[in-house]
């Protein structure tokens, strides 16, 4: 109980501490989310039906993965810069109550733009979403296994090494990968490597959490990513325990 | 029984690994008793951060033992961090929040309840005068009160040992004061402290034991009375010059702390024996009259003349300095003359 009640408190300080830029950062998310719907839309020309679809159910993985892989290792890097990171972690607090504070603020903040997005999609490209009830379970997850990667990789690196890779980072996952179009498109060496990488697994299984009618999540890309979740956590508390 | 020490640190050392690999701890002991103050005093780089750090297992030792109140810091860190509480020597930031906020959420995360935490909160915010700041948004507070803020984050709810690493920077003079009585009032709460400082004037009147670092080694431990004995009965004669003059000293003034070579420096000091005090005051005076020096004075030998003999002068002792500067001084018998 200790452990979750330090936690929320930790991501009240983090909420407090963003408070006078909440209402930009939403907006900004939200600006994002529907910017990646619309974006890739002007990018295809006239999309069918059917990549319309594959448009509007990738852009909220894509939203999770920037908050994940960018939003969390950008706040852990400008809290090294400024010194308050080295102090937070002499608290007695448990190593990942850190890691899940940041990863609950920074949800919560996507979660408009999320939303928005995904709305903006079905308009815009004229379907019909049928969302099942664990798609907040499959969002979660999703969330965690992104934000731990960034965590370890921001907790590891000096911060400006780490603010660069972020950008390299959501460059990959948003032209090079299989979220906002099918696999087939990849060369065969990109297509076999992100079967072991944990981002088109993402892509799936946000994909058929919004429609399952229509997209299922292959059984091997639930193992892969539930191999990834598991390490990402396991690095990323091993990096905040790491003493130099 | 002997009462269990809430710090003791035995044969502590450290090396950083890489290209420069500083030796920043090298067979460091010392103890800490619960209710004392134990000052750490040392140049920047003598090790003081690294030897904090190693306390609550943020950096790993590579020799040596730290036990917090009878828990072994290496093996448990984590159980050591409940035992401590530090206020680090950079303020942390805490924009977005008011003083009163941050050493709120600090308490509670510290574990104590909500009711007790906001009184506590109350009485610091009141002890250290900071009630017109309390609920000001902290991008608005000056460096001062930031500081002090910071040290009620550390002290709201304190560890057994609470580690205070220069408390006083920026603070104002009146507020210092009370900063002091606070840091007392710790250590009369029967916690340990241990004061990090380069601040040896100000140390020498808080502390009870008081351990000098230089490069990484202990140099000297005693009680302030003890460091100073070997000095005891001596004068120290401080003087300053106008800029461009270079007098020489007279032959009566020993271990002359000169200025550093390639920087200009106007305060110099050096000691004298009370003999020889009427001679050198004429010396200095006729060096007014001359137009070679601004000022003098001439007061009873200081720890920090102490200090700065056992670390040497030859290195910068700028913070030394830039501390002193502003320190409400105990009134002293002085004898000092001016161009005026």
């Amino acid at each position: 109980m200790t452990a979750v009640r330090q936690t929320l408190l930790l991501a009240q300080w983090q909420f407090r501490r963003q408070a006078q830029f909440l209402p930009l950062l939403i907006i900004v998310q939200v600006f994002m989310a529907i910017a990646t719907v619309i974006g890739y839309g002007l990018l295809v020309g006239h999309p069918t039906p059917e990549v319309g679809l594959y448009l509007a159910t990738g852009a909220p993985t894509i939203t999770l993965i920037t908050v994940g892989l960018v939003m969390t290792p950008q706040v852990v890097a400008q809290s090294k810069t400024e010194g308050s990171f080295d102090w937070m972690r002499t608290l007695p607090v448990p190593r990942p109550a850190f890691l899940f504070s940041d990863l609950l603020v920074w949800t919560l903040l996507a979660l408009p733009g999320m939303v928005l997005g995904v709305v903006a999609g079905a308009l815009r490209f004229d379907i019909s979403l049928s969302p099942a009830p664990w798609i907040v379970g499959a969002a979660v997850i999703v969330s965690v296994t992104a934000a731990s990667v960034g965590y370890a990789m921001a907790t590891l690196l000096p911060p400006a090494v780490a603010t660069l890779m972020t950008q390299m980072i959501i460059f990959v996952v948003m032209l090079f990968s299989p979220v906002s179009y099918p696999a087939d498109r990849l060369p065969t060496w990109l297509a076999t490597a992100h079967e072991f990488l944990p981002v088109e697994p993402m892509a799936q299984l946000v994909r058929a959490g919004l429609a399952p009618d229509q997209f299922a999540v292959p059984g091997r890309s639930l193992v892969v990513l539930g191999l990834w979740c598991a390490a990402s956590i396991l690095g990323a508390v091993a990096a905040l325990r790491r003493q130099s | 029984m002997a009462p269990v020490s809430t710090l003791r640190i035995d044969g502590l050392s450290k090396r950083y690994r890489g290209r420069s690999g500083v030796q920043a701890n090298d067979g460091i002991s010392l103890d800490v008793a619960p209710g004392s103050v134990v000052g750490l005093l040392g140049h920047n780089g003598a090790g003081k951060t690294t030897l904090v750090n190693q306390v609550v297992g943020l950096v790993r030792p590579d020799r040596g033992t730290i036990v917090v109140d009878g828990v072994d810091a290496i093996g448990q860190p984590h159980l050591a961090r409940r035992l401590v509480s530090i206020q680090a020597q950079a303020n942390v930031p805490i924009t977005g929040l008011t003083p009163r906020r941050a050493i709120e959420l600090v308490g509670r995360i510290r574990g104590a309840d909500r009711a007790d935490v906001v009184r506590r909160t109350e009485r610091l915010l009141d002890a250290l005068d900071l009630g017109p700041w309390a609920d000001t948004p902290a991008q608005k507070v000056s460096g001062g009160i930031a500081r002090l803020t910071s040290f009620a984050m550390t002290a709201v709810v304190p560890g057994r040992l609470v580690v205070l690493d220069e408390p006083t920077n920026d603070v104002d003079p009146v507020r210092r004061r009370l900063l002091w009585e606070q840091i007392r009032a710790l250590a009369d709460d029967g916690a340990g402290l241990l004061l990090v400082t380069h601040n040896v004037r100000e140390a020498e009147r808080v502390v009870d034991h008081l351990v000098i670092l230089d490069q990484g080694r202990v140099i000297a431990a005693d009680t302030p009375a003890g460091l100073a004995a070997p000095l005891r009965g001596a004068l120290t004669v401080e003087i300053h010059l106008l800029p461009g003059a270079a007098p020489a000293w007279p032959a009566m003034v020993r271990t002359v702390i000169a200025p550093v070579p390639g920087r200009e420096q106007l305060r110099i000091t050096g000691t004298v024996r009370p003999d020889d005090a009427a001679d050198v005051v004429r010396w200095a005076q006729d060096q007014v009259e001359a137009g070679r020096i601004e000022r003098y004075a001439l007061t009873p030998a200081s720890l920090e003349d102490v200090y700065i003999q056992l670390v040497g002068a030859d290195r910068p002792v700028e913070a030394v300095e830039g501390a002193a500067d502003e320190t409400p001084r105990t009134p002293a018998p002085t004898l000092s003359g001016d161009r005026a």
